[in-house]
């Protein structure tokens, strides 16, 4: 059964979220879904098109009060 | 369709543009891209063995706020997009001869591929694109 995970990055400066993020999805099964939490704006755009260049799945992301949270399904 | 692999030759001993190299070769290393990182000049002193963060990092106006503020160590990015990706560094022989430097003994431990020459850098970054820091 698919699972979420989160991973708190806030404070971390670019790219400390996007390879927190990798190396959690690294661990995951097809289909689990990260979300990571990031007060780097960067995160923002970096992290979509990261997935988007490497095939996983762009689930959304939400603003909150000084940080995001961006959610990736993985997809193989 | 396969990305262009990426040849970085980083020779500044500049804290900023080692950051850079790191950042440059860490994200696209995890992106499916080939990467080679050719370490030479003043950059090589930044990767011996055994310096405290104070000793191997300096210059730059970003500098400091690297030191104190929650940037990734530059290090630590070149490990993790080997870790992760298709990173490979190597450092430069003709440096490493001047400074009576053994890659395996004398530099960061687990971060180099091997001492390398300046023309089969070259002749391989042919095939990829390069950037120079």
């Amino acid at each position: 059964m698919a699972e979420r995970q989160t991973i708190d990055a806030r404070g971390s400066f670019c790219p400390g979220p996007l390879m927190e993020l990798i190396a959690a999805l690294k661990l995951a099964q097809i289909g689990d879904e990260i979300e990571v939490l990031s007060s780097d704006k960067g995160s923002v755009t970096d992290v979509p098109a990261w997935v988007a260049k490497v095939g996983h799945a762009y689930v959304g992301t939400t603003e909150h009060d000084g940080y995001w949270a961006v959610v990736v399904r993985k997809a193989k | 369709m396969a990305s262009t692999p990426l040849f970085i030759m980083l020779a500044s001993g500049e804290h900023e543009k080692i950051q850079l190299a790191a950042m440059i070769a860490s994200v696209a290393a995890v992106s499916d891209r080939p990467v080679q990182v050719f370490v030479t000049m003043n950059a090589i002193l930044a990767f011996r063995r055994g310096l405290s963060r104070q000793e191997r990092y300096h210059g730059g106006h970003f500098h400091e706020q690297f030191m104190i503020k929650n940037v990734p160590d530059a290090l630590e990015l070149f490990e993790q997009g080997r870790m992760l990706g298709d990173l490979k560094m190597w450092a430069c022989a003709l440096v490493l001869d001047l400074e009576h430097l053994d890659h395996e003994k004398d530099l960061v431990e687990g971060l180099f591929d091997g001492a390398a020459g300046l023309a089969k850098f070259l002749a391989d970054a042919e095939d990829g694109e390069l950037i120079t820091l």
